[in-house]
């Protein structure tokens, strides 16, 4: 089990670490219709998720370990936007109108 | 909590949660997809509105706040609050995108349903509630007169300022 100290440092490390590879930092306006993959939108949230994945596998983690574990999963989260979110899920084409 | 009060206030609380978010992220706006514009239409012509039949297209075609919500709620249930929500909201995002669709209602809805189950959990409400009381609001929206359903959610996008442009 992780608990909210482990999903903090999930957050902020897939914040700090994306903001390190130049993703923006919110999506451009208006943002409902943007596709633009930003630190906040999905980073963030995508990094809330996978600690809560991990958490829920089962291991006994003690002390500091969990937060080591949170802190590589959001490192892995920004990696994970940055270069494979857009290549294993596009946005989609659109088509030409006649 | 008896039961059937805790559904009743569930399915309330997960009424606005999904309807409020939907529209907010401007589903009735357009479609996002030709099924959806298809189902709006249809809607419309069976005497409906146009804006509320693409709100309704669009939750039919992808999954929005309505399955962020219920599938959050569910989440919750099987593997545990909050890491079920989380979960669920991770999950969803991915079948956003899958769905031509950017994700905000979905992910926005599955983590508010989240925080509201956390939060109401003190009263008494189970998640277990809110997956019945989901079904109901859904119901009411979708399963059961299409042309009223759809010219409530024309009144809400109306004043919330997304109410679509197209004809």
């Amino acid at each position: 089990m992780i608990n909210y100290i482990g999903y903090i440092i999930a957050i902020a490390s897939a914040v700090i670490l994306g903001l390190i590879l130049r993703l923006p930092l919110l999506p451009e306006k208006p943002i409902r219709q943007s596709w633009t993959i930003s630190v906040i939108f999905p980073t963030a949230v995508l990094a809330i998720g996978f600690t809560a994945i991990i958490s829920k596998l089962g291991y006994h983690l003690i002390g500091y370990q969990e937060y080591l574990v949170a802190l590589v999963i959001g490192v892995l989260t920004a990696i994970f936007s940055k270069f494979i979110l857009e290549r294993i899920l596009p946005p989609p084409v659109q088509e030409e109108v006649s | 909590m008896n039961e059937i009060i805790g559904i009743i206030i569930a399915a309330i609380i997960s009424w606005f949660n999904f309807v409020l978010i939907d529209t907010w992220m401007g589903l009735p706006e357009m479609p996002g997809v030709k099924g959806a514009d298809v189902l709006g239409r249809d809607i419309k012509k069976r005497g409906g509105d146009l804006a509320g039949g693409f709100f309704q297209g669009n939750i039919v075609c992808s999954p929005d706040a309505s399955a962020g919500t219920l599938l959050a709620a569910i989440g919750c249930y099987s593997i545990g609050t909050p890491e079920g929500g989380f979960i669920a909201a991770t999950l969803v995002y991915i079948g956003n995108r899958l769905c031509a669709d950017p994700g905000y209602a979905g992910t926005t809805g599955a983590l508010t349903i989240t925080v509201i189950i956390v939060a109401t959990s003190f009263i008494g409400i189970t998640p277990a509630m809110f997956i019945v009381g989901m079904l109901l609001a859904i119901v009411t929206i979708q399963g059961i007169y299409h042309s009223g359903s759809s010219k409530l959610l024309g009144k809400i996008a109306q004043r919330m300022g997304r109410y679509t442009k197209l004809t």
